[in-house]
Formats: structure tokens, sequence, C-alpha cells
């Protein structure tokens, strides 16, 4: 058995997704929203994707979506995530809009299906991170 | 008028692919990338008939880290160019290099133009067992800084593999019309000496593999290779006094969903639809012309969108187009006759432009050769899934 546990990447904010991850922390999603025309957007920039206004704040979201595609790795890549395959890795539509990448935990990859309603849990990487992750919502 | 400028009537046939070559293919060890692009553009020169001081123009690529790639080419080649740079849009940008030298020379910038790609990817990972762990231990600093790797997402497989998760739940293509795209293109290779892959290939064979990142398996999946190709571009007229019997470029388009692969329905109706409609529009043809497609066969799936949006079947009847054995040698479209990127050699593109070339001089024999083709469309496709070129040639 192995002994020696290797830590997965951590994540490393880029200076414009800081507040992302400082809402984590706090077990909140966050995303930018525009001051000007009221949409989100993802990946964190300092520019609305949707009207070029640079004013915006980082504002709470529901946490809920949509899985609009995934896919299941097999392969290991890395060797952080040897225990973890077969694990699924998903394109979650949030009902405010944007996709972000997470995985879909606590369910085997043959259950997940594109279309199916998820929700935001949080992962504590350690004090610093907190890693957003989905779970299938309850029917 | 500039407003009057239309690309089919000043480019449509204004230029010819003179000389096409490849390097040696599949693992070539002790050879980089560079040394293997001089190869095959040697050899390219040598099937046209013309020497390095006939070329005035350069437009290559290699791995993406290559700094002025196309100055290291031309200094090999020993000459100076009058046009020359290199193209940042993955494997769309071989497609490119063509298109521009063709405006190029059309507007009196240069009169004969080197387009070639080279990369050494077998060598890089698979030489020796250091190169191996190299590869797989790349430092956390070199990965992406989040979004990403903290998910365990790593990868182009995954990439495309969303896309062909979408695509099957949203038209019930399944792993078997993967699958037929992987045999069709295996037995392809198994008729082409210079291909990688020697060995038969079934149905059963592709289910078997191992699963990479699903739906996804290993025969899914373009080869890791050392490889290099060329094509010259040179005017029509002057093409006439040359070597070989002149292939003519008629169209070309381009489209680059930069919104993202993510964003839309980008993963599923690619940006080959608009790049096609561009190339069919100056070609003045459509897909019913066409005789045989070299497409960018980076995973299966890729070949099945791109055949619904160059309007080979409509979109979400790909499966059933493939299942219908129209890609193989004797079937409604031919496509990737060398074996492509999935058993010949992955050349980010360049090996399927030097095919589509090859099909329309009609020198090979009998059972590689695409019966009475006149018209070939080639694709390419790459940066972040989302760079997309088309190439229409034609026999002269």
């Amino acid at each position: 058995m192995m002994s020696d546990v290797i830590p997965k990447p951590k994540p490393r904010p880029a200076p414009e997704s800081l507040p992302y991850w400082q809402a984590a922390r706090d077990h909140r999603l966050a995303l930018p929203k525009c001051d000007d025309c009221g949409k989100f957007w993802f990946p964190p920039t300092r520019t609305c994707p949707h009207c070029l206004s640079s004013r915006f704040q980082f504002s709470d979201v529901s946490g809920k979506g949509k899985i609009y595609s995934f896919v299941t790795y097999h392969r290991v890549y890395r060797p952080a995530f040897a225990q973890d395959v077969p694990y699924v890795v998903a394109l979650i539509e949030l009902d405010e809009g944007p996709r972000l990448l997470s995985n879909i935990i606590g369910v085997s990859p043959d259950e997940v299906a594109c279309e199916m309603k998820v929700e935001v849990v949080f992962d504590d990487y350690d004090e610093e991170i907190s890693i957003p992750k989905f779970k299938l919502s309850k029917v | 008028m500039i407003s009057d400028i239309n690309p089919a009537r000043e480019l449509r046939d204004t230029c010819a692919i003179v000389g096409t070559a490849t390097s040696r293919l599949g693992r070539v060890p002790g050879v980089s990338s560079l040394d293997l692009l001089v190869e095959a553009i040697r050899n390219a020169l040598d099937d046209a008939g013309l020497n390095p001081s006939d070329v005035d123009g350069v437009l290559c690529r290699g791995p993406d880290e290559s700094y002025s790639h196309h100055q290291l080419v031309a200094e090999r080649l020993g000459i100076n160019a009058r046009f020359s740079t290199t193209l940042t849009n993955g494997g769309a940008s071989q497609i490119m290099s063509v298109a521009i030298a063709v405006m190029a020379i059309r507007f009196g910038l240069a009169k004969t133009i080197v387009c070639g790609f080279g990369r050494d990817t077998w060598s890089r990972t698979h030489s020796s067992e250091e190169a191996r762990v190299r590869n797989e231990t790349r430092p956390e600093s070199m990965l992406a800084r989040e979004f990403g790797p903290e998910y365990g997402y790593f990868g182009a497989t995954a990439a495309h593999a969303f896309g062909a998760t979408r695509h099957m739940h949203l038209y019930g293509t399944t792993r078997d019309h993967f699958g037929e795209i992987a045999v069709a293109f295996r037995e392809h290779a198994l008729r082409n000496p210079d291909a990688s892959m020697k060995k038969p290939l079934s149905i059963g064979d592709y289910h078997a593999g191992r699963l990479i990142v699903a739906p996804f398996g290993m025969y899914d999946c373009s080869l890791r290779s050392d490889a290099a190709g060329a094509v010259i571009v040179t005017r029509s007229d002057h093409a006439k006094d040359l070597k070989q019997p002149p292939v003519l470029i008629k169209g070309f388009g381009f489209q680059n969903n930069t919104r993202g692969w993510f964003a839309d329905d980008n993963m599923v109706v690619t940006a080959a639809k608009q790049a096609g409609e561009a190339a069919y529009a100056m070609a003045g043809l459509g897909p019913r012309d066409v005789d045989t497609a070299q497409i960018y066969d980076c995973f299966t799936y890729m070949v099945l969108t791109q055949l619904e949006d160059y309007g080979f079947c409509k979109k979400g009847e790909g499966g059933d187009f493939v299942a219908s054995g129209a890609l193989r040698l004797g079937g409604a479209l031919p496509c990737n006759t060398s074996g492509g990127q999935l058993s010949e050699a992955h050349c980010e593109g360049m090996l399927q432009i030097v095919e589509g070339v090859r099909q329309m001089r009609h020198t090979y024999p009998e059972n590689r050769q695409v019966k009475d083709a006149k018209i070939a469309l080639i694709s390419g496709h790459g940066g972040n899934q989302v760079c997309h070129s088309t190439l229409i040639l034609g026999r002269a």
C-alpha cells in the first residue's frame, strides 16, 4: 500500500480570481457580476465579456446548475489522482449562465448524465483553499 | 474599390501546389523537429524540381515553444526570404499558411513560398526513460494555475471528449460510430508503407482498447509522432513549367470560435461550419462536389462532427453516415486515405494537406487512389479547440 499521499495540485489564484477563492474558503460560490449589464461571467477577468464594462463585483450565485457535458478519467495523468480513477470532470452550466469545470462527487460515473441537476459542495483543501465541487441534486 | 474584393474572383485557382513531401514519419529518434522539417522541405523541393534559391517565402511552424521558427528554418535552407513568418493557430495554422501564401503571391509579395510543419512528439516522450518520466512529472508550475488541475483535468483528450459526450447525448451517437472511424483509417494506413500503424484493427479490438478519458479509449486518440510535411506554393501559370502536375488551390476559409470550446454549442457545432461555408463559396463548390476529404482527426469524434459541419450529412446524422462505410476507400466519401493522424502519423494537419495534393495528382497505385478524384477538402483544427481552417484543392 502507498504510505505517502501525493498532494493534488493546489489552486494558485491569479490576482483577478482571488475574490473567487476567498469566497470559496467561506463556502460561498461568488462570480464576477457586471454593474452595468447585470450578467455574470467565468473565469474571472477584469472586463465584462458581455458589455466590456470594467465595473463589477463578485456576487454570490445559487450554486445550482446542470451538467452540460462530462468525461470520465480512467488514465492517471498525475500520480496524485491514482486513487481517484475513474473520476468525473463535468462542465456545469450554472442557473445564472456561466459554465465552469468541476468534479461530480458522491456518485458512480455510470450514473452521471448530461442535463442532470447539480449543486455545489465545498472540498476543503487546507486552511487557505476550498475547492467548489458538485453533487447531484435530490429529485 | 476595396469593398469589391471577392476571394472567389481574386484568388480562386490563381496559385497551385507544385511540390509536396514528408520527412521520415513515426519514430525518428535523434532528429529535432527543425531537422525533420528541413528534410520534408528538401524532399518537397526535389518533388517540384526546384532549388532553395527559387524560394522567397517561408511560412512554417513547429513545437509551440519554438521562437522565430521561420527564421530558423530559412537559415537551415540557406536562403533569405522576402515573406516569412510563423503562425499560432495550432492545428489550424498549416492550412492558414497555404492561404496566406496564396494571398502574398497573388498580390506580389513573394513568388514561391514553402509552407511546412514539423514536430518531434514521439521522441519527446518515448525516446528514453528519462524523457518519459520528465513528461509525466512536469512540475506544478507548468500546469494551469487554477480551474483545471485541482479537478484532475489535464490534456486535450478530455477537452475533445466533452464534445463527444454531448454529441452522444443529443443525437444518440455511439462508440461503435467512433470505432468505425478508427477502423476505416487503420485500413487505409495498411495500404500506406510510410504509416506508423502496421496491424489491422477490428471493431472488437477498438472496444477492447483501454479507456483513456471516456468516452474515448486508446483507439479514439491520435498518435504521438515525429513527423514533418511541406508543400510549395506558386502561381498557377508558373506551375505549368514544373515537374509535377500542379494542384490548384480553389478555396479556403476560416473560423475561430474564440468565445471558447466550452461556450455556446461550439463543441458540437464546430468552427468547421463557417470555415467550410467560406471555402465552398470561394471555390464555387459544395459538399456534393467533394471526392475525398482529409479531416483533422486528433480524435475520432472530431471527424464525425466535422463531417456534419461540412454538410456531408446533417447535424446529428454523422453516426449513420460513418456506419454506412462512406469513409472507406471505395465508399461515398473516402476520408483520411493515408491513415490520418489516428494511424499514419500526427503532424498537426500537415499530412492531410500532403495527402490531398497526392490524391489530386493521380499518381498513387490503384489500391490507394480515390478513383477519378477531382476535388479534395482538407481541414485543420486546433488552438484551444476553436481555430479552424478549410482548404479545397482541385485537379488542374
